[in-house]
């Protein structure tokens, strides 16, 4: 008889927790019945594929709560529960599975609660000498108060172990903090509140996965809107566009170090923030990790051609990166390369490529090779369907689903990422500019490819002054509280477009400009939250005129490169 | 056959994971047939977009430009367009409308469009409807204040009234009388984009209920199973909790929705799944057909799960020539897709809403869906089951009893019973702790009292989950044939299955 393992699943879909985990979940017991284990899972969800009575060697349709799972395991006596496929829902259960002398299978519960404990994590990045935003735990609004005064605003204040950053937000002074503290001390009572230094820079984040000591980097992800936006509700670029080598270098080391003194077997997630270190060169922050698969798994494993998932399982078995054909370091898609060892292997990679070792960064800055192909994943949100919500962008995640647009030029990939998430242009019709101050010069450069694209623009008067400074047509439109006819109007009129208007700070501004949002969303004209976005779109907008500019192929042949 | 395969796209509410569900298995499903299957989806996602699944993956944007140049690079030989949802669905019939098909001479599979386009185009559907001489609601189209005078003596009070284009149903209201519909009337022709609203009479309160039927080209038709919506009419079925099969319902009604299901798939002509949805009145042995999907659907999703009966597997398989009586019976083995499922435990579904992210929406239930997820429950009971789904909803309450509503004052409670709101399942048992009589709370939220009295006795006796539970089988035939699905539920008996 096989021994059997236990597979659970990641519960209803909600925000912060989708379709993702149970694509890994899947992918685990794939990974466990060709390793010769009878692999059954454990989820209560009939959306999906993971329940699906053929997926696995036995479907248990239970509750993913300690007391199902345990029941199960009693029944079913497996040699071990794998918790690291099922998001938030399944890696909770690990510390009660352990206590009840269940075997959680892969990285230990130990390791995954110093990931998460925040005190623990801040002590094992000093001892590896890992820059983190300064910050910590408090367990009160006065120890926050001194935190923040410490560290300096603005601050990121979140709970500790929520996903989806539920009740987080970037505090930019000590009132604010005061209003804000109950918020997120509620949002997980008797954990602490995690105050840290809310650096604005380009965020970043790795999947890796480890066999505890050597350490494989499928891919970077950059992401495209600035920190401060929810990860899932970033943008973000495989491979990076903008983040230089020596960046890209620390991140790799970073990863495999952290990897390593966790004794990580299966996958992890890294998140970074790239700001200016204190001698002025740009550096990765690590923002947080998570000792399990993350939401980018599958969207990582398409574009790099890497069975992750299937990798991360092994590991996590007891084989090595090495037994498997793979060794650590960054996996790189060079279509001329073939990965001999890895393709004899039992889980090959679907594309060529080579693996830029551990060694040559540790001994210096390699060359990285120009990329063959751009994948550019976009969030997709369902504000349409829930009133009175507000849909501009933060820390905590809003958006319900994602999509990914590939292809070989870069503003291809946007273009593709943008349409497919639903910014689409109308044929005729002006695109509207109304973004706070601190956006204004971004947003001129946005404004001037809109133009030289031959396409009108209509701006609220602080954002018309800023592009007529610049030499930059457009037209004015009122604001709510200038009168009629204003912006509301406009949009009734179907004479928008696009609706590009970033979030005001100020009581007043800010209502009007959440009232311009929803009007947008519940009259289906295209809005745009966020000024990164906004240069995405500009960077891809001449395509909007001209889609067959844009490749339509497999995505096998992507992977091959556009020489092929 | 080289059959083109449009995926669903990105997750969004009303359009979830149960389309990865139903891709994935139709693909495996096709290629079993010795079918190549082309696709085009762009959510990565998803286990239907993995290497391997379709034999040719495009992970390309959901519009016809760009199905149109997968149609022109891969030259299929048909098109399967009822597994991708609505996204799925109304993109071929825009590559149709267009000509796209008809030039790369790309056949469709399945449901012809005639057929979805009489159930879902309002008119057509009606005019079916009244052929075939199944009721549907009376309503009216009104565009002008003078057209809404006109009607205030017409229609049956309490009537919907709609505006189109407006979002959750901004403007819209009941009126039960002829100065109520000319208030809100008004207020929805000015509020609506358009200047128009649907006046509808109104079935709230009625029970809502599901059938799930498939049917092949030879005209085989089958009910997998029946959904009886524990929220009755007024809230989306998406937004509801269920149960199948139906606990409510007498021998009689059954067979009459049951009846009514099949002459429907019939007329329509369905080659494939269908879900159609009913109003029963519950003092009465009036019905009203509501709506009928002509695919698969989150239903259809439950529907499998619920039974066993994988319909977009069979579906796949019906599009591409086969009859129910050929396709196998992947659970059992040993019995055909045309032996209707029988079920010998209770199913309770239980949506999942976003408003713990989303602190400031609003909560209140009606005709546009909000739920993100839902969770699925099996066991012996009605009982059981129901709390089992509240166990694993991964929300604060782990059983019937909810905070909020237990210090709150009586009238506030009442009013929380009666508006459907995602919180509302609580505000009933804290009701029914408290000692609200049964009919009381059905007087206000219309809820069957068959429920309400179970919830009564469960808030009476609470009882624990139990730690050493047997495991079930779930055969598709309640133990009638041998089955060997290793497809498991928990539940509290002397002797299991498993």
């Amino acid at each position: 008889m096989k021994p059997t393992v236990l597979v659970l699943g990641s519960g209803p879909i909600r925000i912060g927790q989708g379709i993702e985990f149970d694509y890994s979940c899947v992918h685990c017991i794939w990974a466990l019945q060709a390793l010769g284990y009878r692999a059954i899972i454990i989820n209560n969800n009939p959306e999906t594929v993971s329940t699906d009575f053929d997926t696995g060697d036995g479907l248990y349709f239970e509750p993913v709560t300690l007391p199902d799972v345990l029941a199960v395991v009693r029944h079913e006596k497996p040699i071990g529960v794998v918790c690291q496929f099922g998001g938030q829902t399944a890696i909770n259960l690990a510390d009660g599975l352990e206590a009840a002398g269940v075997k959680v299978l892969g990285t230990s519960p130990s390791a995954i609660a110093m990931a998460e404990d925040r005190e623990q994590f801040e002590a094992l990045l000093e001892s590896l000498g890992i820059s983190r935003p300064k910050g910590r735990a408090v367990r009160s609004l006065e120890e926050a108060v001194s935190v923040a005064a410490e560290v300096g605003y603005p601050v990121l204040v979140r709970p500790s172990f929520v996903l989806g950053g539920r009740a987080m937000e970037i505090v930019h002074d000590e009132a604010h903090l005061r209003s804000f503290y109950g918020e997120a001390e509620s949002a997980n009572p008797g954990q602490p509140v995690l105050v840290d230094k809310y650096l604005m820079g380009i965020e970043a984040e790795v999947d890796v996965i480890s066999d505890g000591e050597a350490t494989l980097v499928p891919g970077i992800m950059e992401h495209i809107e600035r920190a401060g936006v929810h990860s899932g509700d970033s943008m973000a670029v495989y491979p990076p566009v903008s983040l230089t080598p020596e960046v890209q270098r620390a991140m790799v080391l970073d990863a495999c170090r952290i990897a390593r003194s966790l004794g990580v077997h299966g996958l992890m997630n890294i998140q970074f923030v790239v700001a200016p270190g204190p001698d002025g060169a740009l550096r990765p922050y690590v923002l947080e990790v998570n000792p399990r698969a993350s939401r980018t798994v599958p969207y990582l494993s398409k574009v790099t051609g890497i069975p992750m998932v299937d990798l991360a399982t092994r590991c996590m078995m007891g084989q090595t990166l090495g037994e498997l054909g793979y060794e650590g370091g960054l996996w790189v898609l060079d279509p001329k390369s073939v990965r001999e060892a890895a393709k004899a292997g039992p889980c090959p990679p679907h594309a060529g490529g080579r693996i830029i070792p551990e060694s040559e960064f540790i001994a210096g800055v390699p060359t990285f090779p120009e990329p063959i192909l751009y994948a550019v994943k976009a969030p997709v949100f369902s504000f349409q369907k829930l009133a009175r919500v507000e849909p501009s962008l933060g820390p905590e995640m809003k958006s319900t689903g994602e999509i990914l647009g590939i292809d070989f030029r870069y503003e291809a990939a946007l273009y593709k990422a943008l349409v497919a998430s639903g910014i689409h242009f109308r044929e005729h019709g002006d695109v509207v500019l109304t973004v706070n101050d601190a956006d204004k010069a971004k947003a001129v450069e946005v404004a001037r490819e809109i133009v030289a694209a031959g396409i009108p623009i209509i701006a609220t008067s602080g954002t018309a002054n800023a592009l007529r400074d610049a030499g930059i047509r457009c037209r004015d439109a009122a604001k709510i509280q200038e009168g009629s006819p204003n912006l509301l109007d406009l949009i009734a009129s179907g004479e928008v477009s696009l609706m590009i208007n970033t979030p005001h700070v100020g009581r007043q501004a800010s209502d009007e400009s959440a009232r311009i949002r929803r009007a947008c969303i519940e009259s289906g004209v295209p809005c745009v939250t966020n000024i990164d976005t906004a240069g995405a779109l500009a960077r891809a907008i001449r395509l909007y005129a001209d889609p067959t500019a844009t490749e339509c192929r497999r995505l096998e042949e992507y992977l091959q490169g556009a020489s092929a | 056959m080289k059959i083109l395969v449009i995926g669903s796209g990105p997750i969004v509410i009303g359009q979830a994971a149960e389309f990865d569900y139903a891709g994935t298995q139709a693909c495996k499903s096709l290629k079993e047939e010795g079918h190549e299957v082309v696709l085009i989806n762009s959510n990565p996602a998803t286990i239907m977009t993995d290497p391997g699944v379709a034999d040719a993956l495009y992970i390309e944007p959901l519009n016809v430009d760009f199905c149109e140049r997968v149609i022109a690079r891969e030259r299929p030989d048909a098109l399967l367009p009822t597994l991708g949802g609505q996204t799925g669905l109304n993109l071929a019939t825009q590559l149709s409308d267009q000509g796209i098909l008809e030039k790369y001479d790309v056949k469709l599979l399945g449901t012809p469009l005639t057929a979805i386009r009489k159930a879902e185009d309002r008119e057509q559907f009606r005019a079916l409807m009244r052929e075939i001489k199944e009721p549907v609601p009376e309503s009216w189209i009104v565009e002008t204040p003078e057209q809404l005078e006109e009607l205030l003596d017409i229609v049956p009070y309490p009537c919907i009234i709609r505006p189109a284009y407006t979002l959750g149903g901004t403007g819209g209201g009941i009126a039960n009388t002829r100065e109520e519909l000319l208030e809100i009337g008004n207020i929805g022709l000015k509020l609506s984009l358009r200047s128009q609203i649907m006046v509808e009479r109104s079935l709230l309160g009625w029970k809502e209920i599901e059938y799930e039927v498939m049917r092949d080209s030879k005209g085989n038709c089958i009910t997998v199973c029946n959904m009886e919506n524990f929220d009755p009419m007024g809230v989306h079925t998406g937004d509801s909790i269920v149960v199948a099969p139906s606990q409510t319902l007498s021998d009689l009604e059954y067979h009459m929705m049951r009846t009514a299901s099949l002459k429907i798939i019939n007329a329509l002509g369905i080659e494939g799944g269908c879900n159609v949805q009913m109003a029963l009145n519950p003092d009465g042995f009036d019905y009203y057909i509501i709506e009928v999907n002509p695919r698969v659907s989150r239903s259809s999703a439950l529907a499998s799960k619920a039974t066993g009966y994988p319909i977009a597997r069979v579906a796949a398989k019906i599009a591409v020539g086969l009859t129910l009586d050929e396709i196998e019976n992947q659970v059992t083995k040993t019995t055909k897709a045309c032996f209707e499922p029988a079920l010998d435990y209770c199913v309770v579904k239980i949506p999942r809403w976003p408003f713990d992210k989303f602190a400031t929406g609003d909560r209140t239930l009606f005709t546009q869906m909000k739920a993100t997820g839902e969770v699925m429950a099996i066991d012996r009971s009605f009982e059981a089951a129901l709390m089992k789904a509240v166990r694993g909803l991964e929300v604060k309450q782990r059983d019937l009893w909810h905070e909020k509503f237990v210090g709150q004052p009586d009238q506030e409670l009442r009013a929380a019973i009666k508006q459907p709101t995602d919180e509302r399942l609580w505000a009933i048992a804290e009701g029914l702790r408290r000692g609200f009589s049964v009919d009381e709370v059905h007087k206000l939220c219309r809820v069957d009292r068959w429920f309400l009295r179970k919830m009564a006795a469960m808030v009476a006796n609470p009882f624990e989950p139990v730690a050493s539970p047997v495991y079930k089988m779930v055969d598709t035939c309640a133990g009638e044939f041998e089955s060997r699905t290793p497809y498991y539920y928990a539940t509290q008996e002397a002797f299991g299955d498993a």
